[in-house]
Order: C-alpha cells, then structure tokens, then sequence
C-alpha cells in the first residue's frame, strides 16, 4: 500500500494534516506511473512489445512538470496556514478530450495531436483551483468513438490493469485504468452512451455520469452535444462526490447549463437509505440486438455472474431497509442504440466539420492549390475509421431526404425513452422509484482486438448505459463483485434529474455494507507484489 | 410587345450595433481594427468551445420585429447550417431555419412622384416573410497565390429579414432599402450603412405579364452594395429578362453577381439544385424563450415609426408631406421639431420652414446632433416668437440662430444684450428719415415728380443707417409722409 493507492478523501486528509506532502503523494503517483504504466500512446509507436502487452498506458501526456509545481503551490499554501481547497494535492488525470491550456489536447486522433490548447476547460480549471494536481491526460478512443480504447490513434492503447489481455473499455478507458492502477485518485471522464460507466465498471471503479447540464461542457471537445457529460471515475463513492461537489455547477461559457445549486454531496452520503424505492427492470437483464444479415432483432439473457451481482446489491438494499420494485417496465430500453446510432451521428459529423486543416490540427504535407482537396486530403489522412463511419453514417442521417425518417424519427424515439424514466420516477405514479438498479454492461471487460473493428457490435456493450444520455439523467456504475474470469462486474444506478446525492448515497452505502466481502480483497493484476 | 411586371423580393442582412458578439465575448465592430484582433476561442471555433446567446441581440431583433409588425415568437431555435468555408471556422454557422425569432409583418412603403411613371406617388404594402438571427462569417481574401482570412466579422450578429416578393419595380425595391436604413437608424439598432456592409441586401427577381398571378422562375441579386446599385442591378435584369423572354428563351435560376465598378451583373453559378446544408437544431443552445414580460420589457420605450410619424405630422399640423418627409428622416429631427411646436404654440408650418430652411443646413454643415443643439427647440420657438412680435425681424432672426447654437445664450437675452431689436419709436426713427430725405435731395425731387418707385430706395437707406434694426413697415410710413408733404 503507497501513498497513491489511498483515495481522494483520505490523501486530501493526510496533505491537510501534514500526514505527508502533496510533493509527497505526487511522487508515489509518478513511481506507480514508472512501474506500470509503460511507454505513453503515440502516433508512431512501431510494432507491440511483449512488455507493452503487460502494462496499462493509460498516459497520452505526461505533465510532471506542470504538476511538481501545483504540488508545490499546494505545500507552501498548507504550510502557510491557508486552505488549498477541496482537492488540495489530490492527484488526477484528464481525459484527452479536454482542453487544457498549454498542454496538447489530441483527443486521440491524428487530426488534432499537434493541438495545444490556448485555453483551459471549466471542469479542469475548476479541480486545479480546488488545488487538485493534474498529472497529465490520459488515453481514449479516437474523439471518443468506442468502448475498447482501441480505436486511440495514440499506441500502445489503454490496457485493463485487471488483466492487461483485455480492454478498459472506452471511451474513458485511460481515466478508468489509471485510477483502478493507483496512478492517480481521481479521473475527469465524459459519457456520451456510457463513456464514464463502462469503463469503470470495467476496470472495477466508481464511475459517475452527472445529469447532462451538472457540469460544464465548456472545453470538452463534442461528440454528440446533447448527449456529452464531463464526470468523476474514482476509487469509492465519497471520492466521486468530492470531485463532483467541485466540477458542479453553472457556467457562464455553457449555455446547456443547469441553474440548479450544488448540494454537499458529501454530507448527503450518510443519509438513511431506509424507505428508497430501488426499482429491477426485466428490460436491463438482457441485450436486444439486430442480426446484420436479416435486419431481425434478438434478444438474450445477460450472462448469470452479472445477474447475480445486481440481485446480490438488490438483496443489500432490502437488508438495508429499502424497498425493491421488481418488474418495472422500460420498454424503449431496446431503441437506446439504434437511436443513439442516429442522433450522436447528426451532432458528430457537424462537430468534426471544424477540423479542416485551415486553423488548427492537422493539415495533409501534399501539395494543393485547390480548396476542396486540402479539405478532403487533410481530412482523410487525419481522421482515423471511427470518425469517417460517423461522418459518413451522420451526413446520410440527416440529408434533407433521410431526415425526416431517421433523425426526427431518432429524437421522437428519444422522448420515449426519457417517457420510460419519468414513469418510473413519477412520485405520484406507479413505482416511484428513487434509483432503478442494473448492470453496467452486458459482459466484463472483454479480451483486446475481439471485438475491434466490429463497429456495431461494440456499441451494444453501452446498450444499458445509453438510456441515461438519452434522457438526460445521472446514473452511476460502482463494482459489485468479480466474475470468474476475476474481472470486475459493473453495477448501475440511474436516478431522476439532479439526483446524483441520492446515486452516491447509495453507492456509498452499499460499500459500507460489503467492506468485507472477500472479492474487495482481489487487487487488479497490475499491482501483483506492491 | 407584351406589358411585364417584375415581381421583386428583397432578402437583407442587417448588422446589429452591439457591443460584443452574438455568442462570444469579442468587440463586434471591428471597422479599421487589423485582421483577426477581435477574436476568441468562440469565435474562432476552436475545439470545446460553446456558444453563449447575447441577449442584447435578441433585444434589438424584437425591436426590428415590432417596428415591422412582425409577430414576435414565444419560443424560437437555433441551428446549426453546415457546410465548409475557411472563413466559417466552425464549419457551420448558427442561425434560425424554421422557427425563428419572428413572422410575418409588413410595411407600407410611399412611394414617391418621382418614383411613379404616372407621377403621382403611391403606397405599395410589402409583407415581411420572416425575420431570424444569425452569426456573420468571417471575409477571406485572395493575395498571390494565399488565401487570407479575417476572424474578426466571425459571430456579428445578424438579423436576416425576408420579404415576400411583393415588390413591383426596381425604384419601389429602393424605396424599401431606403425606408429600412431609415428605421433601422430610427430604432437605434443598426448603423445600417450599405457601404460599410452593415446593411447587405440580395434581390430575388422574376418577370410576368401584367395582371398575371403565377411566380415564374426567378435569379438572384448578390453584393450590391449601395442603394443606386440595387436600383441598377434590378433595372439591368429586368430589362435582360423581358429580353430574354420576347426571344422565347427560358430564364433559369442564375445566381448574379453585381460588378460595381462596370454596372454589370455577371452570373456567378446556376442554381438548379439547392446545397444541403444538413439543417439541425443546435444543441449548444437552449430555444430561445421570449416571455411577455421580457418582451413588454423590450417595448416598453418602443418610438413611434417614422413612416406613422410621418403621416401624423401631415395630420396633426397640417403640413404638407414634403414638410413631414424630411422632417422625419431622422428621429432627433422629428423630436426637435415636435417640441420646438409645442414650445412655440403657433403655426407648426412656420416652425418647419424655419427648420427645413435654416436649421437643418446648420446640422448638416456642422455635423449636429438635434437633440444635443445648443439651439434647443424651446430657443427656437422663443427666436419665433420674438419675429411674431416684431422685436426683431426676420433677417435678425436668422442671423442670430448660429450665434444661439454657438453661445447656447437665449435669443432674448442677445437681443437685450446686442441691442437688435428693432427702432419702432416713432421719434427715434423719424430722426433717421429726416436725416436720409435731407441728405438725397436728388431722389427727393425724383420721388416727388412722380418716380414713386423710390420709396423702397429710402427704406433701404434708413435700414442701412439702422443698421438693419429698423422697422421697415413703420420707416416706410413715416418716409411716404415725409416725402408727401
């Protein structure tokens, strides 16, 4: 046990009672880094190592320099008897979706890895002046577009620190790995169809996807506007909701932005969880999804291991005096994907127009007098396969001859889906639910290059997860047990809008009440022998 | 030949005078600022930025929107027009497509004699289609063989105003642009100068037979950029069309573009099948909610519209509407010239000649500001009132309106202080005559063997004596005795 395996809360304690420097904490982070997490993803990685098949790369950029001085500037502040702030000397990692000033932001994509940002993101400015220490940003699919990490054009590409022959998942799969490796305590994600939970439950940590509009958009790079939300991964509940108690809130550069004040979510963890209405939905114990050949779709049980994590955390809840709704119908469950193929597309394929080789990014070497061609040229040897299926699939949806059928189809179907969560919710309705409770993801983290390149496939591993972006709501996927291949099983709760209190509090609870649980006692593969 | 009509429909871009931008920070005039100074991550659309609406520009489009008795939209969109330009950093512009900010609305534009082949004016009514908010785009320019481009005009706020093509001639699509600038300027909104391109307008034109219901095919006006130019380019391709059309050719749906400095239209593409733009609502922004409160807020100090000005002013003082044309071009003017009346209490027409004769050259010359005159309307009114009475005459009068604006001091207090009123005591100015007819014994004799037409002569020289003080009725009565006894 290092100093960077303790969690947020209790690293923040130990800097703030002098217990050891955030000099200190850095330090172990960046030795844990060493050990780990081998050579960072670059565009011209040459051929896999046998060593990089063993380590976790979470890491796109390294910034040790800028991090040494806010440990610094966090020491002197404690020594000087001032507050450093909520997440004084908390190391962190920012996905590379974010823009952060002077650093490069690549999203993971060619197009952009020369891009340094003149400016920084609201979630990461508003963690560095809450005296978090930023180590650096970690890896992702391309633009986000995945749930492997794979898609990266940044290689070696993430690896599961569970076991490094499987994925992280994705598309926050650096975040995810890094805090589930002791790279760092706290992670800022995004969630567009699951983005923030697959991950986390992947890789076995608390992954949380606030209600689109909690926290500021500004600085994170679109994928699909109205479904984007900036988030915590983190070691346990009480860290996601210190994180989250600083990422909050309204800003004036978003205009999506919720109104709504930030409640301590840390004081609301110790609440009672006696008389919640926790709701089971047959509608997430499966996956529905198209055969390619016929069009036809199919379901299937999810497999028994994930079944039995999720009733095991039900059966934690009733002993914890909540009540369980069994039954609850989401019926547009099954819709989430299809619909989501076409509305992230849409939003996808006009945020990709700015990368044009005229400002920023990558601009094609070839010689061209025309305008067109140092668009396509540019374009085409810039984007990697992931963007050009979105732009591609994206600019067919939203023709002016398909779009009635697909697009407005697409946001009709949407409604529905938010329908099922407003039912479920409605305190005057049927089931009033506080929290629907599900799993994560149809499977545990599933081995590298096995479902790679299968576009489709891989989008219904976020089948469960994508409700939520539709509807706007939080949810939150926490681990819930191992399957037998020892790979971490996600567990979910989705609740109403601005509910994440009540998300944390649960989660919370339900690691206070398995804190002795044999498989908490499992540590991810990675940390064999520290 | 056959009797043609043009069926004419107008599509402007107006700039708005904000401050800042519409959906960033940045200065929006950038008139003589060096290329790319006003500009942010926003405007320059780098990755993860957002947009954030400025309400002043909502603000000034419901006013455009009400003074065009438009209606204005509880709840309104935004979306995203997607195409690629170096000079739309974004790859998209964010603008209104169906549901913008207002609908409908017309104008009753007068037009004059001198725009009437029967020459006796008339009123043509112009429906507005509809009215929408949008960002500018940024200018590229070609130098060698570089493409230069020019982020600051990137997010100006726009407001795009659509008329249905209710037009009929090229003199009324001036007159339009004319009465536009007008309000615009009236309303405070726009500096709404074509040649700065703050006020851009597009012509849609096509021809029929007269008396005839259906749209024929019609091209496309683009960058105009003075009202005369408009007038022209109009002109130019009605006349091409009716050409065109007596030759039994067809007239396709040509794009053209204006070339000022040779005053032709050259066609740019054709335009049979429309882009796609991709239409969609923008998802960075929330609709746009315009609540009866924030718009009774918005309205609370609307103005009065120049052109109902106008009217009343023929109306209420009985001028004649040559008087009310010009003295409402401008608000302030109208302003000054309805509180000079009130101050003035007498004929309003008198205050308008006084206005239109005298006044209005001292602020074009000068540059004034009505409202800011030192010459305020209620000196204006007292200078008046001291011509009715007869204290000073009209040439007096006159003289002291620039010595009012340049000391602020009042007439009556320069009168006093000056000695201009006029010599109306009998005695006073008898003494004068007496002096003149002695001295001109010449003209004595002359008038006296019947050149009585000399009398204007004595009058003349007891003013001159006077030094223009006299009372020239009175001095006249008195010479006529003199001369006749």
């Amino acid at each position: 046990m290092q100093l960077c395996d303790l969690s947020a809360v209790e690293i923040r304690d130990h800097i703030s009672s002098k217990q050891a420097s955030a000099l200190e904490v850095l330090e172990s982070c960046l030795q844990r880094i060493k050990q780990v997490d081998g050579r960072p993803g670059e565009l011209e990685s040459g051929p896999e190592t046998k060593e990089d098949t063993e380590r976790v790369h979470a890491f796109i950029t390294l910034t040790e320099g800028a991090a040494r001085s806010q440990a610094e500037m966090v020491d002197k502040m404690i020594a000087n008897g001032e507050d450093p702030g909520l997440l004084a000397g908390v190391p962190a990692t920012i996905k590379d979706v974010f823009c952060v000033k002077d650093t490069p932001s690549t999203i993971g994509s060619r197009i952009l890895a020369n891009f340094i940002s003149p400016y920084t993101a609201t979630p990461v400015a508003r963690m560095r002046s809450a005296g978090a220490v930023v180590l650096g940003k970690v890896n992702l699919d391309e633009f986000t577009y995945g749930s492997s990490t794979e898609s990266s054009a940044f290689q070696p590409s993430t690896r599961n620190p569970w076991n490094t022959g499987r994925v992280p998942g994705g598309s926050s799969g650096g975040s995810a790995a890094s805090i589930a490796a002791g790279e760092a305590a706290l992670s800022l994600g995004t969630d567009t169809a699951g983005s923030i939970r697959q991950p986390a439950a992947f890789c076995g940590v608390v992954g949380l996807k606030p209600t689109y509009g909690r926290v500021s958009r500004y600085g994170l790079i679109a994928f699909g506007s109205s479904l984007d939300c900036p988030g915590p991964l983190a070691k346990n509940a009480k860290d996601a909701a210190l994180m989250l108690c600083v990422i909050a809130g309204p800003d004036l550069r978003d205009a999506t932005g919720a109104n709504v004040p930030v409640p301590d979510y840390l004081e609301l963890l110790e609440k009672e969880i006696k008389g919640k209405r926790i709701g089971l939905s047959p509608d997430y114990f499966q996956i529905t999804f198209p055969n390619l050949e016929t069009g036809e779709y199919t379901q299937q049980p999810l497999p028994i291991e994930i079944q039995e994590a999720v009733l095991r955390a039900a059966d934690v809840y009733r002993s914890l005096g909540a009540e369980i709704i069994e039954d609850v119908p989401m019926p547009n469950t099954r819709y989430g994907i299809p619909v989501y193929f076409v509305i992230s597309r849409v939003e996808a394929a006009s945020n990709l127009h700015r990368f044009d080789g005229v400002k920023y990014g990558y601009r094609t070497s070839s010689e061209t007098d025309d305008l067109k061609m140092l668009y396509k040229k540019s374009r085409g040897e810039g984007f990697g396969l992931q963007p050009k299926l979105r732009i591609l699939m994206g600019m067919y949806v939203s023709a002016a001859q398909y779009s009635e059928q697909y697009y407005q189809k697409a946001l009709q179907v949407r409604t529905l889906i938010r329908r099922d969560f407003e039912r479920a919710f409605d305190p005057s309705g049927k089931y009033k639910l506080d929290a629907l409770l599900t799993p994560t993801t149809p499977s545990t983290a599933f081995p590298m290059k096995d479902v790679y390149g299968d576009s489709v496939l891989m989008q219904y591993a976020d089948q469960l997860a994508v409700p939520a972006n539709h509807a706007g709501i939080p949810g939150i996927s926490f681990p819930g047990g191992l399957d037998a291949d020892g790979l971490p099983i996600g567990v979910q709760l989705l609740g109403p809008d601005f509910t994440e209190g009540v998300l944390l509090q649960l989660t919370h609870a339900y690691e206070q009440a398995t804190l002795d649980a044999e498989w908490r006692t499992i540590r991810p593969a990675v940390l064999k022998g520290m | 030949m056959a009797e043609y009509e043009a069926v004419i429909g107008l599509e402007t871009h107006i700039q708005l005078n904000t401050r800042s931008k519409v959906f960033c920070s940045c200065k929006a005039d950038s008139w003589e600022d060096p290329q790319n100074t006003n500009i942010c991550p926003v405007c320059t659309g780098l990755p993860g930025v957002l947009p954030v609406l400025n309400e002043d520009v909502v603000e000034k489009a419901v006013l455009l929107a009400e003074a065009m008795h438009a209606q204005v939209q509880p709840i309104s969109y935004f979306d995203r027009k997607n195409y690629f330009y170096p000079d739309l950093p974004k790859g998209y512009q964010i603008t209104q497509f169906d549901k913008p900010i207002a609908v409908g609305g017309h104008i009753d534009l007068p037009i004059p004699e001198t725009a009437d082949p029967e020459g006796k004016g008339y009123i043509r009514n112009v429906r507005i289609h509809k009215l929408h908010i949008e960002e500018d785009a940024g200018k590229t320019k070609n130098a060698r063989n570089q493409r230069l481009v020019d982020f600051n005009r990137c997010g100006v706020p726009l407001v795009e105003m659509v008329t249905e093509p209710d037009l009929r001639t090229a003199d009324e699509a001036a007159q339009y642009l004319i009465r536009l600038r007008q309000l615009l300027r009236w309303l405070g909104i726009s500096e709404a100068d074509m040649e700065k391109g703050n006020l851009r307008c597009d012509g849609n034109v096509s021809i029929r037979l007269k008396g005839s219901e259906v749209l024929n095919q019609k091209t496309e006006i683009k960058n105009v950029n003075s009202i005369d130019s408009l007038r022209d380019a109009i002109r130019k391709e009605i006349d091409r069309q009716i050409r065109e059309v007596e030759k039994g050719n067809e007239i396709h749906a040509w794009t053209l573009d204006w070339d000022e400095d040779a005053g032709v239209l050259r066609k740019m593409r054709s335009k049979e099948t429309e882009a796609d733009y991709r239409y969609f609502r923008e998802p960075d922004l929330l609709p746009l909610m315009i609540s009866a409160e924030w718009k009774r807020e918005i309205l609370k100090e609307f103005p009065e519209r120049p052109l109902d000005r106008r009217q009343r002013f023929c109306d209420q003082y009985d001028l004649p509407v040559y008087d009310a044309d010009i003295l409402t071009l401008e608000r302030g003017l109208s302003e000054y010239f309805e509180e000079a009346v009130k101050e003035y209490q007498g004929e309003p027409k008198k205050v308008s000649n006084w206005l239109m004769n005298d006044v209005l050259r001292m602020i074009k010359e000068q540059r004034l500001e009505p409202r800011a005159m030192q010459l305020t309307p209620a000196f204006l009114a007292e200078l008046l009132r001291l011509v009715d009475a007869g204290t000073i005459n009209i040439t007096t009068g006159k003289s002291l309106l620039q010595i009012v604006q340049d000391t602020g001091k009042s007439p009556a207090k320069l009168v006093e202080e000056q000695g201009l009123a006029q010599v109306n005591d009998d005695a006073q100015l008898g003494v004068i005559c007496s002096k003149i007819i002695s001295e001109h014994p010449k003209e004595v004799s002359a008038f006296q063997n019947g050149k009585e037409s000399l009398i204007g002569w004595f009058v003349g020289q007891v003013m001159r004596e006077s030094r223009g003080k006299a009372d020239a009725k009175m001095a006249k009565d008195i010479l006529t005795d003199l001369l006749n006894k």
